[in-house]
């Protein structure tokens, strides 16, 4: 009889419980949009400084991609509190552990919830935009990526809230793929793709317009976490001319070419704008690499490899761009003393830096979409660590 | 049928056949071009290479399981260290362009170092992380192997950073050995010898020496190797080390092969290890051997024959397929429990 008792009971409080979670989801469901649009406009006292966000992934299996993000990051806050004295800049950072994607929810959570935050640096990874976009979006927040190139990224559906400073997949896959067939004219390629977003995008898209070119496309891929491509190397037939490595991580391009070396492989490499950092990648073989325009002459590089031991980070040079924009945005927003997260949105859209003052080369001006306008990339020829501009 | 019920006979009979159908798609493939030859046997040196280092992973795994029936998670990162022991030692003595002395000493250095140093932080984590959770329930060991994983992954960024660190390319020598087609390069030779002395030593040690033994009856019964005099806390430390020592041993042929080592690289290396224990049946050192070998040749025929899209998909269907025929692995022996 007792059993029977706790039994029912059980069940009437999980039924009360059930009742209260849908009760609850519900208002906060119906309460939403009026708060998202209340936080994008409530005005936050910014007289002598403002709080902004970094997403990157600080730590984990994508860290050393993240941690020069980071470094860069920091770099430019030094700098902008060292010139402004009287308009400061503080970073909040979230480590969004790329590739888990739970993570980047976490923190976009955190930096919504966070009223003194006005602008976002950030998310790093393409599937991390996606994952958060309905949280920085409810909220009202700009985000600006150093290093996101999906190019469904920019369709429309995040206008007004989400820009890049580096230019889409779209641009830089054909690019490369007129690069191999119009200056190398070779015919016969075979794209390696590391098993991640990023990659797998650009290599679809270099794909397409290799085969609208006339040339022949095989494919194979590797996971990213994959230090052993001797096995994948000793497949390669003789007949492919060029290998095409659109990977995210500089060291194990280097790695892949030496393996090829070592098995005598003369094929002729190209990678792209993950693998651009000439401390690291130095293939020994016949080697082309794409990037975005980091303008490798500019005394920002000179003066960051002075404090960084020497080391140009250059995957993370972008996100010095982007943290520029926000904060330039943000500057501007709070010249009143006080600011609101619509504000900042609004001067992001009407961003222009001139490129001067930009560490990418370029103006940083957006289109409607978010996309960074005029974006282009450039071909480079690798020769033992020189990186050579050659398309 | 219920594969997990299979037993006995039909059970080996399944096996063979498994391993035989395997061997004749091997041969297929490699007889029907006869260039294909040189792919077959450069991919079985590719195989045999990685499997070394996997080999020597999974035996600290399967020593430790043999004596404490612990999973230890953190074995995969102890190698971890080993690698960057090897690599401290590189940068001590000139860095990876302009070391200053002999290469042999160096390379000596480099094993010495890492050996030693992973075989006490072995003894560290034994003490500290496990020694006070021995009487505790079977899980609270294994949350506390997790958590030094972690410990161990996060120090190394912390003190290290996320960079990769590079060994030098072609350290022990550029040249290597051409037969035919095929070529084998001096570090992968040398990767290969290694690791099959140490594991000649290893065995020879556990079955001739004092230790040795004493660490196979603590693996038989613990309380009754007690009894009979045997210091248990002593061969159990002593497990560690041997164990972790190995680990570091793998970390600096893995820096010596494949040149570059991050914080994160044991997760992975780790993961294959344990599963090359698990294959060969865990607590079993030549099972260890053995199933460290299967897994870098099943992930280089997988690949070159296949795609490596699909490389981890192919070996663990066939490392689930070994297990269900033979869950005590291809060398281990059921476990009788007494009652």
């Amino acid at each position: 009889m007792k059993r029977r008792s706790a039994l029912v009971a059980a069940l009437v409080a999980m039924v009360a419980a059930v009742v209260a979670v849908v009760a609850t989801s519900a208002t906060a469901k119906s309460s939403a949009p009026a708060a998202a649009s209340s936080a994008s406009r409530s005005l936050v006292s910014c007289k002598r400084g403002a709080t902004i966000g970094l997403a990157a992934p600080i730590t984990g299996p994508a860290a050393s991609l993240g941690q020069p993000q980071r470094r860069w990051a920091r770099f430019f806050v030094t700098r902008w509190n060292a010139k402004h004295k009287k308009f400061k800049i503080t970073m909040t950072e979230g480590d969004t552990q790329l590739p888990n994607v739970a993570e980047p929810t976490k923190v976009a959570q955190s930096f919504a919830s966070n009223s003194k935050i006005l602008g976002v640096v950030g998310p790093a990874g393409s599937q991390e935009v996606v994952a958060t976009t309905p949280i920085l979006k409810g909220a009202g927040l700009a985000y600006v990526s150093g290093s996101a190139t999906r190019t469904t990224l920019t369709d429309g559906s995040r206008s007004g809230f989400f820009f890049r400073v580096v230019p889409p997949d779209a641009v830089q896959g054909p690019t490369v793929a007129r690069f191999i067939v119009n200056k190398l004219k070779k015919k016969n390629v075979l794209i390696i793709d590391d098993q991640e977003t990023y990659s797998t995008g650009l290599a679809a898209d270099a794909e397409g317009t290799l085969k609208n070119l006339g040339a022949t496309v095989s494919r194979d891929s590797v996971s990213q976490q994959a230090s052993d491509f001797s096995a994948l190397i000793s497949r390669i037939p003789g007949s492919v001319q060029v290998v095409y490595i659109p990977w995210q991580l500089p060291p194990k391009a280097q790695l892949f070419a030496q393996q090829m070396r070592e098995q005598g492989k003369r094929q002729i490499l190209l990678s792209s704008d993950g693998t651009f950092d000439p401390t690291t990648y130095k293939p020994a073989q016949e080697a082309y690499a794409s990037n975005f325009p980091v303008s490798a002459k500019s005394p920002l590089i000179a003066s960051y490899k002075r404090s960084h031991g020497g080391q140009p980070d250059f995957f993370g040079a972008p996100t010095y761009a982007a943290a520029q924009t926000v904060a330039t945005a943000v500057a501007k927003a709070c010249a009143n003393g006080s600011a609101s997260r619509a504000e900042v949105r609004a001067n992001i859209r009407k961003s222009n830096i001139p490129p001067a003052a930009s560490v990418i080369g370029l103006r940083i001006k957006f289109t409607a979409r978010g996309d960074l306008n005029g974006g282009r990339f450039g071909l480079f020829k690798v020769t033992n660590g020189n990186y050579t501009p050659v398309g | 049928m219920n594969l997990r019920l299979v037993r006995g006979r039909t059970a080996d009979v399944l096996f063979y056949a498994g391993i035989a159908a395997v061997v004749a798609l091997l041969l297929k493939e490699a007889l029907t071009n006869p260039g294909h030859w040189s792919l077959f046997f450069q991919l079985a040196v590719d195989g045999v290479t990685l499997g070394s280092v996997y080999a020597l992973i999974a035996i600290g795994y399967s020593m430790v399981y043999g004596i404490l029936k612990l999973l230890n998670f953190a074995h995969g990162d102890v190698y971890m260290v080993g690698a960057f022991i090897g690599y401290g030692i590189l940068t001590l003595f000139g860095g990876a362009a302009n070391w200053t002395i002999p290469v042999w000493l160096l390379v000596a250095l480099m094993f010495g170092a890492s050996m030693l140093g992973s075989g006490f932080l072995g003894v560290v984590i034994e003490r500290f992380a496990y020694r006070p959770l021995r009487d505790a329930p079977r899980l609270a060991p294994l949350i506390s192997a997790l958590g030094v994983s972690f410990f161990l992954q996060n120090s190394a960024l912390l003190l290290l950073g996320a960079q990769f660190r590079a060994y030098p390319f072609g350290l022990i020598g550029q040249g290597g050995v051409s037969i035919r087609t095929v070529f084998i390069s001096a570090t992968r030779i040398f990767v290969i010898a290694g690791a099959v002395v140490l594991m000649i030593v290893l065995t020879v040690f556990v079955r001739r020496s004092r230790l040795g033994k004493a660490m196979r009856a603590t693996s038989y019964d613990r309380e009754a190797a007690m009894m009979m005099g045997i210091d248990a806390d002593r061969v159990i430390a002593s497990t560690f080390f041997i164990g972790s020592a190995l680990a570091g041993a793998a970390g600096v042929m893995f820096g010596l092969v494949f040149t570059e080592i991050f914080h994160f690289m044991g997760f992975t290396a780790g993961l294959k290890g344990f599963t090359a224990a698990v294959v060969g049946g865990i607590g079993s050192i030549p099972g260890a051997m053995l199933g460290g070998l299967l897994i870098g040749l099943g992930e280089a025929y997988a690949t070159g024959y296949v795609s490596s899209t699909y490389q981890d998909l192919i070996v663990f269907s066939i490392l689930i397929f070994v297990i269900l025929v033979r869950p005590s692995g291809l060398l281990g022996t059921a476990a009788v429990q007494k009652v």
